[in-house]
């Protein structure tokens, strides 16, 4: 598949001293995540054994990891591409593994006290609450958290029950998300304690609405309000959640086909009861649930009632014994899409039951709207705002999560807590006018067809969960990934995209004005695995042109001090000349990735052409191109010997050339030393792009010694790159050898490349190397 | 410019009529439209930076169009000369990241503490001075460098000492030998070429030599021809193996073995042995000689050979690949069940050619051409003395 360009990557200026790169067209996952998490980023910083990093790049777009980690819906598993080959990449798994793997460390620091006149209500602390506060707070306002209920958390706290989401993690993550300039008050209800005109009136600039939808619906049978045993899913599992561990019943039947419809069910059992059932009015199909809940509710021993519906509730002393039901069939799709149940006439049927939990659905709670009710919300109760800010009807007041949508989920609410801490922020900044210019938006798809990936086929892991004997209390069911078995998980994802991240750019740019910024915990924005590009000291457009280092940053700019400067980076890929090609076949045999494939060249002789899209960029090929057809670009032939001799007017070389990848001692190293002096340091996306006669030019160019410091064998990232290098270098010293030469100035390291196994250059430079 | 004029008149270039019938004997003109040696002369006078140079790098020097020409343009000498005047990226196109021309070039600076005689076994005897010298070449490089190749460029180099301890000479075999410098020099980098061929001839100083045996081709070549022009007072016999067995026949006795069956072969007739050297019916009296040998020709051969297709390890492409198939064939056409050549870079490229095509006919699902065995005419002439000795030794044992 041609493209008509390669996709490149635009900078932005901003602030003067960092340009963030954005990506025009991030992966399937990246895009599918409401929040925007980057999640190729964070998988592919797992892959590398760079947990707390990965850890960075989650919490720059979800300030609750530890939490999402274990009850998302994850978006990004269902369009996983590595879905098509042998099962998505457990995501959500590897999240919640680095959010455990690091949760001693301090998350990134608050300001100590609001640096901005204005302060901010938000109403709700649940998923979208809790991050709109956050966003506000680090954007230096002060923060009136409003939360009806004694505890934070929302949903979190008092719908998810502890077997999924531990209140020891919630806690945490909460209280490292409320620094001093967020004051929280409990136990206060908007409308009885507190008006919303009060709020506006008395120093809020704005207010941010992230009640959630915390009415439950009525089943609609007569007698529900008065019988005993008969309640609503959300009552049941918030006092559950409170540490309420009373039975509610032996032979408890739940309504419904959600979430929380499993988790009342699960509850229930562990509760005591003999059984909990669930009836559901739809088939499995359409259950709401999400896939890996439902298991769970059957290994536990749930039950499942489907295309039936509740029709009368049988009563014997004020209290339920038993439900009557109808059975059902599903009709035409109606306005969610999903089929109509249609109850069968005459078909009812009895269920004995002493306990019966409704829950099909929740409405948003919203008396305090008063008079403005019938303007400010939609059919279903729900509260109408403009998609892009989260504005409501009612001036200066943004609305979020649940309480706009109706129930959905938790990262929803957090991509909602983003959106409108991003526009209060704008409104306040630029005045109300400014929130009718469009944000920026997200990406356009990429359209790529699907790499077939290597004939190593692994199948997906999926984290532990505890054994069914160990599941009678309340104790996480679900347990995380050894960092072993999350870093082999996450090697399966295929980093789709045009850019692999290899981060060569990073490394030839000679001032380092590229550059992948780690986690920091010093207050700065957390950009990750994104690129940043450093203007010069001075910022002047004129230097920052200077940096346009062999090709492969362009800068453009007009000349005006101020004026934004536009910097493109291209990506390496190689290529090859057909005119040279002979059609070996090399190239397709060291290629992991099934870039280069056979067509027919000019006189109708197979030549190799290589997928643009499919190319990450490593070089193997070129290495083991006979004929010189190959070659990566945007380098030139030569790159190599031309980055160790450009700097010397008489093209001599250093002392010591170490030639090393990007996972030993380059950017996605851990904690690579800087060069010492006389030793010149080369980073290739992998060594296997090295080959002998380029070791021997380095020699005759006057290297003491070349040092090659790659991956172990079944480390390496492009497969047989650590392969192709070791050859290499065997034959570049048995050529040495023979020609009078040490062949000890050619020395290699291989090593596992993880963390606490950085590339020291002590130890491989100098008489003490090793070989 | 006025080098490029100089050249032009010393090798006669001025002087082509343009007949066309280099062209007609051009290996590369029957594969590639185009390519033609008058035209490359021609272009290289009037648009050496763009057209020139690429004709330039291609040819192979095999010197097939100068057999026909009428005019005696010395094409091979414009070409080797016109190619040290491209730029130095521009020069060598040697395959393989220049590997070979790399480690030779460091031979050049080299130490003298060569490790390249470890190919000699205990049975064989060399000497460090001597009338005779074996000159041993790259084979130890090559060893290394196609090693994936399943053969043993050394063979030649052991065939070689034992074929002449059974003529009673200790032949000299030093380890400060370097490379003769052949494949830099016809990549136009003649200073690389004279550094290496300094110290050589400083080498064969010290050893008393008289006559300088090889049994390569491209280094026979190099010794007779390109040493004596740029180096004073080199005055030493350089012969090819086969040429200084030709003449001792008699001596070598392996008439007098017999074969277990008669094997037919066809023989390569080197570039730079028939043509440059004008050596051609030494290899094939040697031939003769061995028992169970029955040579057919192919129809092009002696001076009318075809190149095996690659010359001084510059071309590797897509043309280079055809010849060494074409080659092959020509060489099966002859019913022969051995290719037997007399360089041992031309065995590499037919070895390598038939690797490839296993490896591409696994790539396309088809099975690869049948294979066409090669060997060295050394290790032939070692192979029969070795069962010319047997039947003595058991003579003298009854």
């Amino acid at each position: 598949m041609e493209l008509a360009t390669l996709e490149q990557a635009k900078l932005i200026f901003e602030k003067g001293t960092e340009l963030e790169i954005e990506r025009i067209s991030p992966s399937p996952c990246t895009l599918a995540c409401p929040a925007g998490v980057n999640v190729k980023g964070y998988v592919s910083l797992i892959a590398e054994g760079r947990f707390v990093e990965a850890l960075g790049v989650v919490r720059d777009r979800c300030p609750l990891p530890g939490v999402c980690g274990r009850v998302c819906n994850h978006p990004c598993e269902s369009v996983c591409r590595r879905n098509n080959v042998d099962g998505a990449v457990s995501i959500r798994a590897l999240k919640r593994f680095v959010a455990d793997y690091a949760a001693e460390l301090p998350p990134p620091l608050l300001p100590p006290k609001p640096f901005r006149e204005e302060r901010i209500a938000v109403v709700g602390s649940g998923p979208g609450g809790i991050t709109a506060a956050y966003d506000l707070a680090r954007a230096g306002f002060g923060v009136t958290l409003i939360e009806s209920e004694s505890k934070l958390g929302g949903m979190l706290r008092y719908g998810i029950p502890d077997y999924r989401l531990p209140p020891e993690v919630l806690d945490r993550e909460i209280d490292a998300l409320l620094g001093p300039s967020v004051q929280v008050r409990t136990n206060t209800v908007l409308g009885r304690d507190v008006g919303l005109d009060e709020l506006l009136a008395k120093g809020h600039a704005a207010v941010f609405l992230a009640v959630g939808a915390m009415k439950s619906r009525r089943l609609g049978l007569h007698g529900e309000g008065e019988i005993q045993g008969v309640e609503d899913a959300l009552a049941f599992l918030k006092r559950a959640n409170e540490g309420d561990r009373t039975p509610c019943g032996e032979r408890v039947l739940v309504i419904g086909g959600g979430s929380s419809a499993i988790d009342a069910a699960r509850t229930a059992l562990r509760l005591g009861a003999r059984s909990a059932d669930i009836v559901y009015r739809r088939s499995k199909e359409e259950m709401p649930a999400v896939e890996e809940e439902i298991r769970a509710a059957e290994a536990e021993g749930v039950g499942f009632r489907f295309l039936t519906a509740p029709n009368a509730l049988k009563v014997e002393n004020g209290r339920v014994v038993a439900l009557e039901c109808l059975e059902v069939r599903l009709g035409e799709p109606d306005a969610s899409g999903r089929r109509r149940p249609i109850p069968v006439s005459g078909s009812e049927f009895t269920l004995r039951t002493d306990a019966v939990i409704a829950s099909i659905g929740q409405e948003p709670n919203l008396p305090f709207l008063g008079s403005r009710y019938e303007s400010s919300v939609d059919r279903s109760g729900c509260l109408i705002v403009s998609d892009e800010t989260g504005l409501t009807r009612i001036g200066r007041v943004f609305a979020g999560g649940d309480a706009v949508t109706g129930p959905a989920t938790v990262i929803e609410a957090i991509a909602a807590g983003h959106r409108a801490a991003r526009a209060i922020q704008r409104l306040i900044e630029e005045g109300p006018d400014s929130l009718l210019r469009a944000f920026p938006a997200p990406a356009a798809r990429w359209e790529v067809g699907l790499p077939d990936p290597s004939p190593d086929r692994h199948e997906r892991a999926h984290a532990p969960e505890l054994s069914l004997s160990e599941r009678s209390g309340f104790e996480e069911v679900e347990l995380a990934f050894t960092a072993e078995d999350a870093i082999d998980e996450a090697s399966r994802c295929l980093r789709c995209g045009p850019c692999f991240e290899c981060h060569t750019c990073v490394s030839t740019c000679p001032r380092r004005h590229v550059l992948v910024r780690s986690a920091a915990t010093n207050g700065e924005r957390i950009a990750s695995i994104d690129l940043l590009l450093r203007t010069p000291r001075e910022g002047t457009p004129a230097e920052a042109r200077e940096s346009e280092a062999r090709g492969m940053l362009q800068v453009e700019s007009d000349g005006k001090e101020d004026s934004p400067i536009s910097v493109t980076v291209g990506l390496v890929k190689s290529r090859v000349d057909e005119r040279l090609c002979r059609g070996c076949g090399r190239c397709i045999e060291v290629c992991a990735f099934r870039a280069p494939r056979l067509v027919p060249g000019k006189d109708q002789e197979p030549v190799s052409r290589i997928d643009p899209t499919l190319c990450r960029g490593c070089g193997l090929c070129v290495s083991v191109c006979s004929t010189g057809a190959a070659e990566i670009e945007p380098f030139s032939k030569n790159w190599i010997l031309d980055s160790v001799t450009d700097a010397s007017p008489d093209r001599k070389v250093g002392r010591s050339v170490v030639i090393t990848c990007q996972r030993r001692g380059g950017c996605l190293a851990p904690a690579a030393e800087e060069p010492h002096d006389g030793v010149e340091i080369i980073r290739l996306s992998c060594v296997g792009q090295l080959e002998a006669g380029t070791i021997l030019k380095l020699i005759h160019a006057g290297a003491e010694e070349v040092l090659v410091a790659g991956c172990a064998e079944d480390r390496c990232r492009f497969e047989h790159g650590a392969g192709i290098a070791a050859d290499q270098v065997e034959l570049a010293r048995a050529l040495l050898r023979i020609c009078g030469i040490d062949p000890d100035r050619v020395r290699s390291d291989w090593s596992e490349g993880r963390e606490g196994d950085p590339l020291i250059l002590n130890d491989l430079v100098g008489a003490g190397g090793r070989s | 410019m006025i080098r490029l004029e100089e050249l032009a008149r010393r090798t006669k270039a001025t002087l082509c009529l343009a007949c066309g019938k280099c062209t007609g004997n051009c290996p590369l003109a029957e594969l590639e439209h185009g390519h033609s040696p008058r035209r490359l002369v021609a272009r290289a006078l009037t648009d050496l930076e763009t057209d020139g140079r690429i004709l330039v790098r291609k040819c192979l020097t095999c010197g097939a169009c100068e057999e026909r020409c009428p005019e005696g343009v010395a094409f091979v000498d414009f070409v080797r000369e016109v190619r040290a005047l491209l730029p130095p990226e521009e020069r060598a196109s040697c395959p393989h990241h220049q590997v070979l021309m790399q480690a030779t070039r460091l031979m050049a600076s080299g130490g003298s503490a060569r490790k390249r005689l470890e190919w000699l076994s205990e049975d064989l005897r060399v000497a460090e001075k001597g009338d005779v010298l074996l000159f041993v070449g790259c084979l130890p490089l090559f060893d290394a460098v196609y090693a994936d190749l399943g053969i043993r460029s050394t063979d030649i180099a052991r065939s070689a000492v034992r074929i002449l301890n059974r003529l009673g000479i200790e032949p000299v075999v030093r380890a400060e030998e370097v490379c003769c410098g052949h494949d830099l020099l016809w990549a136009g980098d003649p200073e690389s070429y004279r550094a290496l061929a300094e110290k050589n001839a400083a080498l064969f100083a010290e050893t008393g030599a008289k006559t300088i045996v090889t049994a390569c081709a491209e280094c026979a070549r190099t010794l007779a021809l390109s040493y004596p022009e740029t180096l004073k007072n080199f005055k030493y016999e350089v012969v090819h193996l086969a040429t200084f067995l030709a003449g001792r026949l008699k001596e070598l006795g392996i008439e007098q073995g017999t074969a277990d069956a008669e094997t037919t072969v066809t023989f390569q007739d080197p570039c730079r042995l028939s043509r440059h050297l004008g050596v051609v019916v030494d290899p094939r009296a040697v031939l003769e000689a061995i028992p169970g040998l029955r040579l057919e020709e192919m129809s092009l051969s002696a001076g009318n050979a075809r190149c095996c297709g690659t010359s001084g390890f510059q071309h590797c492409d897509a043309e280079s690949r055809r010849l060494q198939t074409i080659r092959i064939a020509e060489a099966r056409a002859t019913g022969a069940e051995l290719l037997v050549t007399a360089c041992p870079k031309c065995r590499i490229h037919f070895t390598c050619a038939q690797e490839e095509d296993a490896r591409r006919a696994r790539v396309d699902g088809r099975e690869p051409m049948k294979r066409m065995r090669t060997e060295d005419l050394a290790v032939l002439v070692a192979e029969a003395l070795e069962k010319a000795a047997a039947p003595a030794a058991a003579q003298g044992g009854e």
